[in-house]
């Protein structure tokens, strides 16, 4: 059929900013990874995630985003449920209680966690008032996933409450005609129903909890390297983009083998979830 | 009554499909005509071209004597009632109607008063300050046919107005349509699949598919006269058999022989292969043996009125679609008869148009 | 029972996602620069913040870049959806495809791609390459909420706006953009807040003569945390929170207005 609102040529200013912003940049970070110090070609930027201090890196990430994106759904489930079962008026509050915190710059909301945990802060004060040694809680992996948990759970409620609101009720409730006890229905019918939120939640925690630097540089106390400090620091210091480049291949590789698994669950409506 | 619109030889395609293969209309002044086919079968698209939404591939459309083929909707003389009323949602409905005025640069007073009367034609005085969303679909299918007729349009275009409402408001629609049309004193150019409606209201059928029209005529007549089997199958239900003219105003139809009223002078000479409409109202149910041909009815259903049956014919592979208002019982063996007159034979598919509609059946 | 649970639950988000903001809250009002000890009100913290020439130009660069950013954003987006819309669903397919990649892409790596791009083509790195970053990254949510808002039925107001005599302009302007209004604003807002709210992207791209609040905090945090930044928390957060009631009350009155 005929559109008669719009042109083609309008998404012309459009095409340029995908080419020069999106298609370039991306291209050069391959042509960097790619090409030596020297200027020719060469798979060493990329080899060079097997040295140890790298794989290490890699392997912590990998590890602190996985731990910190299940604690993130472990929480976030109930919650969501909660809050789709909750009246509405209470319901329009919970959101907006969830909502606030994301629009703090999220560099100050880490920045709260480095005053709690820090050696003289506030959670360490009250230990020692009690008659307590102080703890060391801050430079380690658990402050890291601390961090990331507070600053990422928003970004996993929503998307699970947003799919499990829409699930109608009268499903539920023929589950329970059918005979099926709480648990079934939990297992059977809400669980993968609410499939597409868990991923798209799943996505939006553990893809920046894997490549941050930020969280990890504040909690850490540059004490502990994940690949994300890694790689800025081979732009901010070392200066040299042709590793940094090549590094940030093999970390999107995991990041578009870790979507299209996330993708193939969804589509399988989360068969295999059980 | 003089022509107001003219066709010719219209040809659309989307994409390498044929949509239209070369329509010829005419239409005059203050007709009601309804372009009636199943979906995909070119009306939509016709309705658009006259509207100047779409512009065809080849072929001229004539308004008035003049050639309007290449000019915009927006200059039209014509005015459509869209298939979801496409009534503007951040409007309210006085806003809504006095919109194409707004357009003309029509003074407020103006405006107020055209509104006021076409509220007053669509039976809805007072609503101009209503939202679009607290309406009944009933409301918002006359709202849109206000908007449609208060700028005095030559013509009004409505496609499938009645579509998205229930059955009875629909048939009362039916009466107020016919009924506006008489106050406007213009001409209607409808779209609809329902055969109902089109016979209801029209001057004119003009009966389409695959992009071309099959038959046009007065209600009656394509009831009456289907000129083929796509015809009367889809106007109202039928019995289509195949049979064979055995001699002048004689048919064989499985089997048995019937006097009809057609012959060598309509174009059936004998020996000639023709397809045969027998409507069900037309057969008669007599006792066995005392008919032309025997049959055992199968099924049968009540549908208000009259019984609905289905009845086997006796050595023979054709059932019979009978509608009576006697009570019979499956099993039962029966005699048939039909009328001369009742007998209505049409042609073997032969054209590209004909053979087109044969996949179909 | 089961009620008693899920208040508990909620109450134990409740506290973990504020009990650390509210401590911010608490300390900025301090008058030691001390992370645990009370020694009084005070507000020269915040006095400390209003005197920083660096913090004021931070906060100026930061709504400058985002309002500028988003506006580009909003126009370019929303053009872009409008022009798919006449594309052949394979060519938009493509087109969507790509605008995707930076919402889906690490930030990291959108923004040391732009960050080469830049040092490629010679362009000065500084508020000008900021800004075209961000709107790099806001276009994709300003296509994806305008978006939704264009479909048959806005095609088909369109054609009723024509039949009824309207030019395409006119139409354009009475009917299409009311009916894609509510698209564009929350793209606007989606967008502001986003840049607003960058720091990774901002960090690769704005070279060393600018700061937005994100990159400032950044630095002086990895300086020592100084009070002076809860009270950049504090002020955030109930500007936040004024924002949010705002939009929820008016958001209401809408839904209010509706049912009526």
């Amino acid at each position: 059929m005929k559109n008669l609102i719009a042109k083609k040529t309008y998404t012309i200013p459009f095409v340029i900013w995908i080419i020069a912003g999106t298609l370039i940049p991306l291209a050069s970070i391959a042509y960097y990874g790619f090409t030596s110090r020297e200027g020719g070609f060469t798979l060493g930027n990329i080899l060079a995630m097997f040295r140890p201090d790298h794989m290490q890196a890699l392997g912590l990430s990998l590890l602190l985003a996985f731990i910190s994106t299940a604690i993130c759904l472990i929480v976030a489930f109930p919650m969501a449920m909660i809050l789709r079962e909750s009246r509405f008026g209470k319901q329009g509050f919970l959101i907006f209680v969830i909502i606030l915190p994301m629009w703090m710059n999220f560099l100050l909301r880490t920045m709260a966690w480095q005053v709690l945990l820090e050696r003289k802060g506030v959670i360490n004060s009250i230990i020692t008032a009690v008659g307590l040694p102080p703890q060391e809680m801050m430079n380690t992996p658990g402050a890291i996933v601390l961090g990331m948990v507070y600053d990422f759970l928003p970004f996993m409620i929503l998307p699970i409450y947003n799919t499990v609101s829409k699930i109608d009720n009268s499903l539920i409730e023929a589950a329970y005609d059918l005979g099926a006890s709480r648990t079934t229905t939990y297992t059977k019918v809400i669980l993968p129903l609410s499939v597409p939120g868990i991923v798209s939640g799943i996505t939006m925690v553990f893809i920046p909890a894997l490549t941050t630097f930020v969280i990890s540089n504040m909690l850490g106390g540059g004490k502990i390297n994940l690949i994300g400090n890694i790689i800025e620091q081979e732009f901010t210091i070392n200066s040299n983009w042709y590793l940094g480049s090549g590094l940030s291949l093999v970390m999107m590789l995991f990041i578009i083998v870790s979507m299209l698994a996330l993708q193939k669950f969804d589509k399988t409506g989360g068969a295999n979830l059980i | 009554m003089s022509e107001l619109i003219r066709l010719e030889g219209i040809v659309k395609r989307f994409d390498d499909t044929m949509v239209l293969n070369g329509i010829d209309l005419s239409v005059e002044e203050n007709q009601f005509v309804t372009l009636l086919g199943p979906s995909g079968c070119g009306k939509t698209t016709t309705l658009r071209i006259i509207a100047g939404f779409e512009t065809p591939d080849e072929g001229r459309v004539f308004f008035d004597g003049k050639d309007i083929t290449n000019m915009p909707a927006n200059e039209r003389p014509v005015n459509t009632v869209f298939q979801n009323y496409a009534l503007f949602p951040h409007m309210n409905v006085g806003e809504n109607i006095a919109f194409s005025l707004r357009v003309k640069n029509k003074s407020e007073d103006e405006i107020r008063s055209r509104v006021k009367k076409a509220l007053k034609l669509v039976n809805l005085k007072g609503f101009e300050n209503r939202r679009i969303d607290q309406l009944s679909g009933g409301q918002q299918q006359r709202i849109a046919m206000a908007r449609a007729i208060v700028n005095e349009p030559r013509v009004l275009l409505l496609d499938e107005p009645l579509g998205a409402l229930d059955l009875k408001l629909r048939q009362e629609m039916e009466y107020e349509l016919v009924r506006l049309k008489n106050e406007l004193g213009i001409t209607f150019i409808y779209i609809t699949h329902d055969q109902e409606e089109a016979l209801t209201m029209s001057d004119k059928v003009v009966v389409m598919n695959e992009g071309y029209i099959q038959q046009e005529g007065s209600p009656q007549e394509i009831y009456d006269e289907p000129v083929n089997a796509f015809v009367a199958d889809f106007i109202g239900d039928s019995n289509i058999v195949p049979g064979q003219m055995v001699d002048e105003r004689v048919v064989k139809i499985d089997g048995v022989e019937y006097p009809c009223i057609d012959g060598t002078e309509e174009g059936f000479p004998p020996r000639r292969r023709v397809d045969v409409v027998i409507r069900p109202e037309d057969i008669d149910i007599v006792p066995y043996g005392k008919g032309q041909w025997n049959g055992t009815i199968i099924s049968k259903l009540f549908i208000g009125v009259h019984y609905e049956m289905l009845v086997q014919s006796e050595d023979g592979k054709v059932e019979w679609l009978l509608q009576n208002y006697d009570q019979h019982d499956v099993g039962e063996k029966i005699g048939m008869k039909v009328d001369p007159e009742n007998i209505q034979i049409m042609h073997k598919p032969k054209s590209d148009a004909e053979s087109a509609i044969e996949i179909d059946l | 029972m089961k009620k008693a649970i899920g208040r508990i639950y909620i109450l134990i988000i409740m506290l973990f996602l504020y009990l650390p903001i509210l401590t911010l809250i608490v300390l900025s009002f301090n008058e030691a620069k001390s992370m645990s000890v009370w020694t009084g009100f005070s507000l020269h913290w915040y006095a400390e913040l209003f005197q920083s020439r660096l913090m004021m130009g931070a906060i100026v660069n930061t709504f400058s870049i985002a309002i500028l950013a988003a506006l580009i954003a909003t126009i370019v987006g929303t053009m872009a959806v409008l022009g798919m819309s006449a594309l052949k669903p394979r060519t938009e397919n493509v087109l969507l495809g790509i605008n995707n990649v930076p919402m889906l892409n690490a930030d990291i790596v959108t923004g040391i791609a732009l960050m080469l791009f830049f040092l490629m083509i010679g362009a000065p790195r500084g508020y000008m390459t900021v800004l075209f970053s961000h709107t790099v990254f806001c276009i994709p949510y300003v296509i994806l909420s305008v978006r939704p808002r264009v479909n048959k039925n806005t095609n088909r107001l369109f054609e009723a706006a024509l039949d009824l005599g309207a030019s395409e302009r006119y139409a354009f302007r009475k009917i299409v953009l009311p009916e894609l209004w509510p698209g564009i604003t929350s793209g606007f807002l989606l967008s502001f807040t986003m840049s607003v709210d960058d720091f990774i992207i901002t960090y690769f791209t704005r070279g060393a003569g600018i700061n937005t609040i994100s990159t400032l905090i950044y630095s002086e945090v990895k300086i020592g945390i100084r009070p002076s930044l809860f009270a950049l928390s504090t002020i955030i957060f109930v500007v936040a929170l004024l924002v949010l009631i705002i939009v929820n009350i008016r958001q209401e009155r809408a839904n209010k207005h509706a049912l009526a």
